[in-house]
């Protein structure tokens, strides 16, 4: 694909997000897209699950039907309604709409749609506003989602064409994709950041809702074919799940001997809940938190395991 | 946890050392670096927290003085003046203090006054200053009644402000003050010159280091020597010109030797040995400098105090007589004591730190209400410049500039005030400590960027090696200490006002029927944007035209007023013309001043609101926008929130950018036109102090869903709350608002948020290292970091409006605190606690 070709393909891209300074190296965009396959409970990006645009509330950003009110005549469902001087949504018909008329009219930003088809050129044009961030530390680009490569082609679109302007590009990844694509993407890519989250693959489905044999080959057939490609491994420490020693100890196996990986414990966290609520969508986690210092003790565990200090 | 746990900001694991330190404090433990300074820990334990003291002295003798010398040569009455002072003025030596120097008789946190400037305040300051808000200090019943009835009535009718206030056209005037006095400022078109002397200025102090008052007095005289004995200009301006630089040599001199009796006196009466050596070892380094050179670390450091301290005595410049490039100045004197065993970095450190607590005694008083306004909390910058480059251009860092550092981490108070030069060629080492410093979480040093000033200042009458060689003075301004020449304060003109009067056809909310601007056409029927704009720049251009012809008439007035021979005699131009440093017009000298936009983000984001939904998408009309400002947006929310989500400056965002630039256009073109006019680059600037508070006072609710009376955006920061795409947007919009291709800007004062937690560890260093030097790189002027956490965080939650740009580390990037719920906050506090156990 030439360059004028990779610029015009489009994406569903639900956010772009700047001076990131904790996932890959330096100073970095994360471009994040919709869709992916896995349905993690603990999912902290629940608006990135869906490949399509996606309607959400956000009440405490809205100024009440009584000074403002504007979103009620927009839609053209008729299924906005003054409740009492509270909003009140009938969703029946959000998922068919393509106009999100109102989106448009509220005022307030508190009726988002998540996901807004973009082209490479587009994205790349936002990520390039800090170009001069990137090459004074070192950063660049991450995409991430949902799964990046859900979108494939637009996906490895981006990437060609960002290391065409010498961006630098990274991935966070959930490895449930179709090898191909994980394979054309990698070689656009300066830094993987891949997640395992579980060995035990019906462990894995009761958590994410998919078995993990993909997920794994992938990671194997990546660290093979790709031996020199800096490649960091990521388990989100969720309690009751992947938290206890053994599941450690099976990481840190699956990932002895590889030199060009380095492993990183993340301690679960809430951040998700917020948007759960602005989709209208039960959070599965309820209320459980981390132990203290089990991501900690899951590191040390991998490390252990597989001879890194 | 519940939440009244998470309130608590000892529960964060993460904390700034500052943080540390307070919390620390609060539980009553010793400070960690009380030990290893144990000195200055003693002397500020004595006037921590104490309400300032007003010390007449100064006044009283300087009074006396003018008033027997009228009609003399001005400079000549000065020193006269000086030289009675330094006869006269109690001299008071601080329990454990090192160097000598003070400016009264009173100890602990004191201000001294200064009639000739505004005197004809002084009735008002007397009875309100103890009960003021801002800046209280106290003044004896004793005291009041020598200000009443020896210093205040003599200078009835002859104080700067009057003439000036007297000088101004009745256009200027009402754009100035409000009432015909001129007591009560109006906050449009602002005049500053009548609460300082002259704007920031940094003395040659090296000079004295290096050749002593007395080298300078020999200088006087060979040049009265060589005088042409006919010439009536020598006779009439140079003689009384070096006969004034003589005395005010005379004077110091015998000031510091007044100093060194005293110290022999109380040495005597001390019956500790190890404080009665010290006294006499003061004594004994007060006998030699400043009128000798310096020979050593302590007489360096002492020989710089007098000096710094005399020049209080002499006049009022308005909190900033800098201190120029210390780790400059001061290393031969430090490397050589070092290498010979005379002292360690720990007594080198001392010594410093006793000079940061005489600068934290000595407050710069404000007594007029607009004085006070300007500088809440007794804020007064002495900047010592640190880094940079040499005169050839190579990086000057040396060891005395880690050790300035050092110091900032570990002495207590905010004092003195540090600037970090950085430019193309900073070492590692050098931006690194630099980085730690900031991370302590105080918000120094300040950056201040070589790229963008250096080319500048070559470019505008200063040689490469005086450009190379500059200073920083006052909160973000420059000087080169032989080149520049004085100016009066600048003109700080409420472009957010301009912006009301553009839609209220030249008059504000706030002044009723007063008609202060032109009387514009009514915005309503304006057909298009470029009509409308053209309305905002007839209001712009207005305030220019009295911004500048204020100006004029300040710079003139001033001469007629002041002068400065003993800063006169430590520069270069003066000595050589043999002319007062407040002449207008010094030959081969550059003035470099500065008029202030305030509410840049204000009005760029109002016009923008405007071009937007009136204009562009005809969304809401102008009749609609003007009567929901009269109504202070009540009952119109709904388009409060419309005008908040338009283009905003500080987001890297091209249509909101290109309206500031334009703004930003108008401002250097009309300045590149006019400072012929003025004979001074009186260049636009984008630093409000805490003055966008009160500017904000003075404007109605404005198009960017601002409300009446809400602090102005300030200085080249957005609008609260506008910038939402992060630090790097605000840089980069920061750049494309300016216009390059124009020489005729000063500083842009720029304030970041970070907490501890975005910064943290050596990567955290790492990635604030790489920040900087992206703003080096974007040749932005100045930069300074706030690190806070936990209190900030907390006070966050209770007021998100105020804390809107706090950025905190969420999951895998940062984010706005305030735009995570109240829950995530709390999540966010819990779980910075997991992280380090």
């Amino acid at each position: 694909m030439s360059t004028y070709e990779d610029r015009k393909v489009k994406g569903l891209v639900f956010n772009i997000q700047k001076y990131s300074v904790h996932d890959g190296p330096g100073i970095r965009t994360i471009v994040f897209t919709k869709g992916c396959h896995l349905r993690c409970r603990w999912c902290s990006n629940p608006e990135s699950q869906s490949p399509k645009p996606q309607m959400a509330f956000n009440p405490g950003r809205c100024i009440s039907p009584a000074k403002c009110g504007y979103c009620i005549p927009a839609c053209p469902y008729g299924s906005i309604k003054d409740q009492g001087g509270n909003l009140d949504i009938d969703c029946t018909h959000c998922a068919d709409c393509t106009t999100f008329d109102c989106v448009k009219a509220c005022p307030a930003k508190s009726l988002i749609v998540y996901g807004e088809e973009r082209t490479v050129e587009d994205v790349l044009k936002v990520v390039a506003q800090d170009a001069m961030f990137y090459s004074r530390s070192g950063g660049g680009m991450t995409i991430s989602g949902g799964e990046p490569l859900y979108q494939g082609e637009f996906a490895v679109a981006l990437l060609r064409e960002a290391r065409r302007r010498r961006i630098k590009t990274a991935i966070e990844c959930c490895g449930c994709i179709p090898w191909e694509t994980l394979d054309a993407a990698a070689e656009h890519l300066n830094n993987i950041l891949f997640d395992v989250k579980h060995t035990d693959t019906e462990k894995h489905k009761w958590g994410t809702g998919v078995g993990n044999e993909l997920i794994l080959s992938n990671l194997h057939r990546l660290l093979s074919k790709y031996p020199d490609k800096p490649v960091l491994v990521r388990t989100p420490v969720i309690p009751g799940f992947n938290d206890d020693d053994e599941t450690a100890r099976a990481i840190g196996r699956l990932l002895k001997g590889y030199a060009n990986v380095s492993y990183e414990a993340l301690p679960y966290h809430r951040l998700g809940t917020q948007k759960h609520m602005f989709l209208g969508r039960e959070y599965l986690m309820g209320d459980v938190s981390l132990p203290a210092g089990r991501a900690e003790r899951v590191q040390a565990i991998v490390d252990e395991e597989r001879g890194v200090k | 946890m519940s939440v009244t746990e998470y309130m608590n900001p000892e529960q964060c694991a993460c904390h700034s050392p500052q943080e540390d330190r307070i919390f620390a404090k609060s539980r009553h433990e010793k400070d960690k670096y009380e030990d290893t300074h144990k000195r200055v820990f003693k002397m500020i334990e004595r006037f921590d927290g104490q309400t300032p003291v007003i010390d007449v002295e100064r006044a009283l003798y300087f009074t006396q003085s003018m008033a027997k010398t009228e009609g003399q040569p001005l400079v000549l009455r000065w020193a006269k003046a000086l030289m009675h002072i330094a006869k006269n003025i109690s001299v008071s030596i601080d329990e454990d203090q090192l160097l000598l120097g003070r400016a009264g008789s009173k100890l602990g946190r004191y201000g001294i006054l200064y009639p000739e400037l505004d005197g004809d305040f002084l009735d008002i300051a007397v009875r309100d200053l103890p009960t003021r808000e801002q800046s209280p200090a106290t003044i004896s019943a004793e005291d009041a009644k020598i200000v009443m009835e020896e210093i205040a009535p003599y200078w009835k009718g002859k104080t700067y402000h009057e003439d000036l206030n007297n000088g101004l056209p009745e256009w200027v005037h009402k754009l100035t003050y409000v009432d015909p006095e001129g007591l009560i400022s109006r906050f449009v078109v602002n005049e500053t010159s009548s609460f300082r002397s002259s704007i920031q200025w940094v003395p040659d102090y090296e000079k004295i280091l290096v050749r002593g008052f007395n080298g300078i007095k020999a200088e006087a005289q060979a040049k009265i020597d060589a005088l042409d004995i006919d010439s009536p200009v020598a006779q009439a301006e140079k003689k009384p010109f070096l006969d004034a630089i003589i005395l005010v040599c005379d004077a110091i001199v015998l000031w510091a030797h007044r100093y060194a009796e005293e110290a022999r006196r109380q040495a005597a009466a001390c019956a500790d040995p190890v404080r009665k050596a010290e006294l006499l070892k003061m004594a004994e380094v007060a006998d030699k400098v400043p009128a000798e050179p310096a020979t050593n670390f302590y007489e360096a450091v002492q020989s710089q105090w007098f000096t710094q301290m005399f020049s209080r005595i002499e006049q009022k410049t308005g909190t900033t007589v800098s201190n120029g490039r210390m780790d400059q100045y001061l290393y031969p004197f430090y490397k050589k004591d070092i290498e010979a065993g005379v002292i360690t970095e720990e007594s080198a450190m001392e010594l410093l730190e006793c000079m940061w607590v005489g600068m934290a005694q000595f407050i710069d008083m404000y007594i007029s209400p607009q004085g006070g306004a300007f500088n809440e909390g007794y804020s007064h910058w002495e900047a010592v410049t640190v880094g940079g480059q040499t005169r050839e251009g190579t990086d000057a860092t040396n060891d005395l500039t880690h050790l300035f550092l050092r110091s900032k981490r570990e002495f207590p108070l905010h004092y003195p005030d540090l600037a970090a030069r950085v430019h193309a060629l900073s070492p590692d080492d050098y931006l690194y400590d630099v980085a730690e410093t900031i991370k302590y979480g105080s918000g120094f040093p300040k950056l201040c960027n070589d790229e963008e000033v250096v080319p500048l200042y070559a470019s505008k009458g200063g040689t490469f090696e005086e450009a190379l060689d500059y200073a920083v003075s006052g909160c973000t301004e420059t000087r080169m200490p032989n080149r520049d020449t004085y100016t009066s304060g600048g003109c700080y003109v409420n472009f957010a006002a301009a912006l009301e009067m553009s839609l209220r056809q030249g008059k504000m909310k706030k002044y009723g029927d007063d008609q202060l601007g032109i009387a514009t056409p009514d915005p309503r029927t304006c057909k298009t944007w470029d009509e409308f704009f053209d309305i905002y720049k007839q209001q712009h251009e207005l305030f220019l035209r009295a911004c500048f012809t204020q100006q004029l008439i300040v710079n003139k007035t001033r001469e007629r007023h002041f002068a400065a021979p003993m800063l006169s005699a430590m520069h270069d131009l003066c000595m050589k013309h043999c002319l007062d440093l407040h002449t207008e017009h010094i030959p081969e000298g550059a003035d470099f001043g500065y008029y202030e936009f305030m509410g840049f983000g204000t009005v760029i984001d109002s016009l923008s609101a405007i071009k937007k939904l009136v204009f562009e998408d005809k969304r809401v009309t102008m009749d609609e926008i003007i009567k929901a400002l009269d109504d202070n947006w009540v009952g119109h929310e709904a388009l409060q929130q419309l005008v908040k989500s338009c283009p905003c400056y500080g987001n890297d965002n091209d249509y909101a950018d290109a309206i500031g630039k334009e703004l930003d256009r108008m401002c250097v073109e009309y300045t590149y036109k006019y400072n012929k006019d003025l004979g001074i680059n009186n260049d636009v600037r984008y630093v409000p102090f805490t003055s966008h508070v009160p500017f904000g006072k003075v404007v109605g609710a404005t198009p960017n869903g601002r409300v009446d009376w809400f602090p102005l955006s300030d200085g080249s920061s957005a609008s609260h709350g506008a910038d939402i795409n992060g630090p790097t947007a605000i840089l980069l919009s920061n750049f494309k608002t300016k216009n390059y291709g124009f020489r005729n800007r000063a500083a842009r004062l720029l304030n970041i948020k970070f907490t501890p937690k975005s910064v943290e560890g050596e990567a955290g260093t790492e990635k604030l290292v790489d920040f900087i030097k992206t703003w080096r790189d974007l040749k932005l002027w100045h930069l300074q970091f706030n690190v806070l956490n936990q209190e900030t965080l907390i006070a966050a939650q209770k007021d998100p409006q105020k804390y809107r740009n706090l950025i905190v580390r969420v999951a895998g990037y940062s984010a706005y605190f305030v735009d995570l719920s109240p829950d995530l906050q709390n999540d966010l506090i819990a779980r910075t606690d997991h992280d380090t156990i």
